[in-house]
């Protein structure tokens, strides 16, 4: 039977079009249950003795969830035990149209066959298609089409089974539905009331969605203005009244955030927000619309560290600590644009992962859920298993923030395990840090090499053999993914070559199939402690492109013709084959270069590469490069317990640096050679040179010691930072130097056409860009792949010479890079934590590396750890202090301290918050009555219990 | 057109039956053949009818569009006619053979319907010199078995009657940019006043007396007609000749009053079924082509 759909549609140039669907009606749609013999199907998904027991409903049931129930109540629907459940095709339209993420979950849900999830096409069946009446909205409609659906399935199935037990249960929040389904005789709860009814698992309760009713609480105080209406914004950000951006709290200062303006050629583009009011509500990475305070309002960021801790779940107000923000002595110089959020454009609401702070009263089901990134605020849940949760790492899903509420309203999702658990953390870490950690989809693992894997005939034939050569790779101990291996020797006319040797993943991963896809979206392989988390799949990265020794593989070659004096003569790059003859660590390499009774053609190699890697790296020092520095450090990991038993911090050897040395410059000749063949889309790395504002915490902290810092170029900080020695404090230069670091800008990925600043500030190169790790690095895939057009050794393909979709990657790359980067700190960070669990309290020796209003910050350059030690403290009355911002200074009491002061501290691990267990500082030296700790008696190191009876 | 080829002995024949009131399908002179109208025929158009007159066949769809009002009449909408002969009604019209009678046919109802008289420009009118609605008809004829004036202006008034055009609401932002902003529901919709839309009479003089409605057979032994447009008070709004005969002062008037007549008769049953088919709703079975 043929109905048609009609509406009517505004196009984009204004006019109006009638649309006419057909839509065909049929009687060949079975209900999908098993009891009956009516239907045809051949597969019948819904159960004959569909159980989930419950105290409403005693009698096997299938669900029929509407819309809104699957729109914010999916956590439920997705549990293991809500199984038979019918989704009508008008409730998984709306959800398409709704939300894209909803539907993609339940699509899976439904695909998922232990689940019994049946899709019903009402809209397509004779008997349950209605049309719109008239009067009645498209919402009206899709209810009435949801209870009409509801009913035939009741008939149907009383029908079928001869009024057998089996019943259908209708879910709806919405009242009117649920009255005008009762009138039709349908059995229909609300969803809470059947959820809370269900006997097989009370847990899920506390997954229900949090629904603000409207009507509900109206008595309360508003504690935050209410959002204008989304119509009113968008006038208001097309006539500059508000300004759109994304919200960025702030981790220190929970009552201070950053909007940063998304409009280009705007003149302001960030906008400072204080205040528990002027922030309204707005969550970090939300869309937000700001609007502007009068300038004798503006306000400059604070320097207090200010943590949301109190414990009461009460909607307290927040007077206190408003006031003390608002105390402090403006200046007038530092005066940032101020705003107040006036709506939110888009939320980006994700589940985050934290820790359950159980509520004081004992029966209490409301409690707050303290999440792991600070810079989200806590979340108020309804829990009924808040005992089993304490010390659980669980996800938690925010549903809403009414205006009444101090905190926003959210609903448990899924427990991670317990914390402190290496395995728990690591994923929360991954989690947070939004690394995809999930293994290969099988999609994915189709386009790997078949095994046994050999290099064919027509490989050879297009590739240089470069088998003969005495060709090493030097790595850190421990690299299963060697992407690089290096080659020297002597030419006949005298001239020395020099070949790097680079893993030619790109022959691997095609262009567009799904590996490429996956690869591109992770960006980057993820190095933790003890763990890495793989860009490409392991067959790749550990075998088939790791350059590993005595076996052949496919390279991509850079080979220079130099002088004794490292001037590159002559550059040729080219696909190849090469075997490695040896895999050779930094500390073997350095051993062999030393040792002079070692003369074979590898260990001549390396003496050749680290002659030449010397004459480069002073030519690049010459240049301006700077050194510069940050403490890294090593654990040693128990090989059993996978505990981190010592600490060291990294070493540097020659052959570090020689192999460095190497790879920039394969890195410099490949950027300018991709940039001459395609200059409009060449992927390149630039490093921007910092602000001159960001230089004054390093020249104030020079000057503190009477030395000058200038900064007007690199070469110029380079020169500096190497004079500026005193000889009373040899670490003195290092602490400068890591506080350059600190100066510095983020390099970043671009594409050449959309660009035109290349410079790298930090190796003082004019192009640069990222060829020598395509195992680990997305963007080194995408310049072999430039490279190898550029050569005429590979095709091109559309979105390779695609500057706007180059772009696009360049976002993610450097946005997967950042991450990587702070989930590596993370994870060094929980490690760190691990080792002083198992240490105890330690006195360590340390400088200080910042001064704040209420803190000082510590380096222990022992552990390469920094800790902070608070002077202000709930519980004790604050010192007198007195903030020098020119110095700069604090002082304490009687004591001033000074930037790099040394001090002693003692170390231990400060686990009274399981969520947040950090390493706690207190200071031993100098000795302020009132401030430092006495020196505690190191315990002694607990004896491991025996287990020899 | 079409046309038919009457021997002499025949002509006579139907003359002297004219004279004596008797047609050769035995009608008489003002009546007209059996007629048939439907109504929202074709779904992706606001309004259209299909009629059949004998066998004349027409059908009619009616698109709204917005548009911009004309500049000597900024507070009215328009009407757009086209008249497609299709190649099915005879094989004459195949490739352009058809244009001439069709450029012919809508100069002609331009000229009938086209004016604030016969439809109520104004409530075409959305916003002042800015945006109207355009009504664009498309007539096609299906088959022709003569008188397609009348039958193609009974169709128009038909299908301007089934026309629903969606409701616009025109919302000012601060700046004063003008935004049409579209109702949701699909049953917001505005109708067409076809009370004062007129029918086309024609007349075609036969010997000394006049026919309506005249059959192929009866128009090759004319030698001219009156076109007259008649509202349903039985004013005459247009009034044309057409044929290559002339026609004396007497006989025009006399046709004029028989056209008056006619049309008069012709516009109460018609609104009638119209309003009778609208009252079933979606009740209604729909014919269609094929019945």
């Amino acid at each position: 039977m043929l109905k048609s759909k009609t509406f009517v549609k505004k196009t984009r140039s204004g006019g109006v079009l009638k649309i006419v669907r057909e839509h065909y009606l049929r009687d060949d749609i079975w209900c999908g249950s098993e009891v009956c013999k009516e239907c045809k199907d051949e597969a019948p998904v819904l159960q004959e003795d569909a159980c989930i027991e419950s105290n409403l409903c005693s009698y096997p049931h299938y669900l029929i969830p509407d819309t809104n129930v699957v729109l914010h109540q999916l956590d439920i629907l997705v549990d293991p035990l809500i199984t038979n459940v019918v989704i009508l095709q008008t409730v998984l339209q709306e959800v398409r149209h709704r939300s894209a993420t909803v539907y993609k979950r339940i699509k899976d849900a439904i695909h998922e066959k232990d689940k019994h999830f049946y899709t019903f096409t009402n809209e397509h069946h004779r008997e349950t298609f209605v049309e719109r009446e008239q009067g009645e909205s498209a919402n009206d409609r899709n209810d009435r089409a949801i209870r009409v659906a509801a009913k035939w399935y009741t008939d149907h199935l009383a029908k079928v089974t001869d009024g057998g037990p089996l019943k259908v249960v209708l879910l709806t929040n919405d009242r009117a539905n649920k009255e005008k389904a009762e009138q039709c005789g349908l059995t229909v709860y609300r969803c809470e009331e059947y959820i809370k009814s269900l006997i097989g698992n009370p847990e899920l309760v506390d997954r229900l969605a949090l629904i603000a009713d409207q009507n509900e609480n109206t008595g309360s105080k508003l504690l935050f203005p209410e959002h204008l209406p989304l119509s009113r914004i968008q006038t208001g950000i097309k006539n500059g009244a508000f300004l759109q951006g994304t919200f960025h709290a702030n981790r220190d200062n929970y009552l201070e955030g950053t909007v940063f303006i998304h409009r280009e050629g705007a003149d302001i583009n960030e906008v400072l927000l204080r205040g528990f009011q002027n922030l309204n509500r707005a969550v970090h990475q939300d869309v937000v619309a700001v609007e502007l305070l009068p300038k004798e309002h503006w306000v400059a960021p604070s320097s207090f560290v200010l943590l949301d801790d109190s414990p009461n779940d009460e909607d307290a107000e927040e007077d206190e600590t408003e006031n003390k923000l608002k105390s402090e002595a403006p200046e007038s110089s530092a005066l940032k644009p101020t705003g107040r959020v006036v709506g939110v454009i888009k939320r980006n609401w994700r589940p985050f992962c934290g820790m359950l702070s159980q509520s004081q009263i004992k029966e209490a089901t409301r409690h707050l859920f303290t999440p792991a990134d600070r810079r989200i605020p806590r979340i108020r849940i309804e829990t009924r298993q808040a005992a089993n949760l304490v010390g659980q790492r669980i996800m938690v899903a925010i549903d809403g923030w009414p205006k009444n509420s101090r905190y926003p309203n959210g609903h448990f999702v899924k427990n991670l395990g317990s914390a402190g658990d290496k395995e728990t953390e690591t994923e929360v870490l991954l989690l947070e840090h939004d690394v995809p950690h999930q293994p290969f989809s099988q999609a994915v693992l189709s386009f790997l090499p078949k095994m046994p894997w050999i290099i064919t005939e027509e490989e050879l034939k297009v590739r240089a053999d470069l088998r003969h050569l005495s060709v090493c790779s030097v790595d850190p101990p421990g690299c299963t993914d060697i992407d690089d291996a290096l080659h020297c020797r002597e030419l006949e006319d005298g001239n020395l070559e020099v070949g790097v040797h680079i893993a030619d993943v790109s022959h691997f991963i095609r262009p567009g199939n799904a590996l490429d896809q996956e690869a591109a979206s992770r960006g980057t392989t993820v190095y933790l402690c003890g763990k890495r988390i793989d860009m490409v799949p392991e067959l790749l990265s550990s075998n088939l492109c790791s350059l590993r020794s005595n076996v052949e593989r496919l390279a991509f070659s850079c080979i220079w013709e130099m002088n004794h004096k490292a001037e590159i003569i002559k550059t040729r790059f080219t696909k190849s084959i090469i075997n490695s003859k040896a895999s050779l660590t930094y500390a073997e390499a350095q051993m062999r270069i030393d040792d002079t009774t070692m003369n074979d053609d590898i260990t001549k190699s390396l003496r050749g590469l680290n002659k030449l890697a010397k004459i480069l790296k002073g030519r690049r020092i010459d240049k301006g490069a700077l050194t510069l520095s940050s403490p890294e450090v090593r654990f040693h990991i128990d090989s059993e317990t996978h505990d981190p038993i010592d600490l060291q911090t990294k070493e540097l050897m020659e052959t570090n640096s020689m192999v460095e040395e190497f790879m920039l410059l394969a890195n410099i000749s490949v950027a300018q050679k991709i940039y001459d063949e395609f200059s409009e889309c060449a992927l390149l790395r630039k490093h921007p040179a910092p602000p001159p504002s960001n230089y004054d915490i390093l020249i104030k902290a020079a000057k503190s010691r009477d030395l000058d810092i200038h900064t007007d170029s690199a070469k110029a900080l380079a020169d500096s930072l190497n004079n500026a020695t005193t000889e009373s404090f040899p670490y003195f230069n290092t602490l400068l130097r890591i506080l350059a670091t600190r100066c510095m800008m983020q390099a970043v990925y671009f594409c050449s056409g959309m660009d035109n600043d290349f410079h790298h500030y930090g190796l003082a190169s004019p192009i640069y860009t990222h060829f020598t790790s395509p195992i680990r690095r997305y963007s080194d895939i995408i310049v072999h792949r430039l490279l190898a057009v550029a050569i005429n050794a590979d095709s091109t393909y559309p979105d390779l010479m695609d500057k706007h979709k180059q772009s696009a990657l360049c976002s993610n790359l450097n946005y997967r890079h950042k991450m990587a980067q702070y989930a590596q700190r993370a994870s060094v960070a929980f490690h760190t934590q691990l080792f002083f669990k198992n240490k105890g309290i330690i006195n360590e020796e340390g400088f200080i590396l910042f001064v704040r209003k209420n803190a000082i910050i510590i380096l222990i350059p022992k552990f390469g750890l920094e800790g902070t030690v608070f002077f202000e403290n709930k519980d004790k009355p604050s010192p007198h202090l007195n903030f020098d911002s020119e110095g700069p200074s604090l002082k304490v009491e009687e004591h001033t301290f000074h930037i790099f002061d040394k001090v002693k501290v003692t170390i231990s691990l400060d686990a009274s918050n399981l969520q947040h267990q950090r390493i706690r500082m207190s200071l031993i030296e100098p000795v302020i009555p009132g401030v430092s700790v006495p020196v505690p008696e190191p315990e002694p190191v607990a004896k491991k219990p025996r287990l020899d009876r | 057109m079409a046309a038919v080829q009457v021997s002499e002995a025949e002509k006579v024949y139907l003359m002297h039956g004219v004279r004596d009131d008797l047609r050769l399908d035995g009608r008489r002179c003002e009546d007209y053949r059996h007629m048939e109208i439907e109504t929202d025929v074709v779904s992706n158009t606001d309004g259209s009818a299909k009629i059949s007159l004998g066998h004349t066949d027409v059908l009619v769809g009616v698109k709204a569009e917005i548009g911009k009002p004309r500049p000597m009449v900024p507070d009215e909408g328009y009407l757009e006619f086209f008249v497609d002969c299709s190649a099915n009604a005879t094989p004459e019209f195949e490739g352009r053979g058809g244009e001439e009678l069709g450029v012919e046919l809508s100069n002609v109802l331009y000229k009938v319907f086209n004016n604030r008289h016969s439809v109520d420009l104004r409530s075409l009118c959305i916003c002042a010199g800015e945006n109207c609605w355009v009504l664009y008809v498309d007539v096609l004829l299906l088959q022709c078995d003569g008188n397609l004036f009348d039958a193609i202006s009974i169709a128009i008034k038909a299908a301007l009657f089934n026309t629903r055009i969606p409701k616009v609401r025109i919302s000012e932002d601060e700046e004063g940019g003008k935004e049409i902003e579209l109702s949701d529901d699909p049953y917001d919709c505005m109708r067409i006043n076809v009370e004062n839309v007129p029918c086309i009479v024609t007349l075609c003089k036969i010997g000394h007396r006049h026919v309506v409605d005249a059959t192929l057979q009866e128009k090759a032994c004319s030698v001219a007609s009156l076109l007259i447009s008649v509202t349903h008070k039985g004013m005459v709004t247009c009034v044309r000749k057409l044929g290559r005969g002339s026609l004396d002062p007497e006989s025009i008037f006399e046709m004029t009053e028989a056209g008056k007549r006619v049309g008069k008769t012709l516009h109460a049953p018609l609104m009638e079924l119209l309003q009778k088919e609208e009252s079933l709703g979606k009740k209604r079975q729909k014919v269609g082509f094929l019945g």
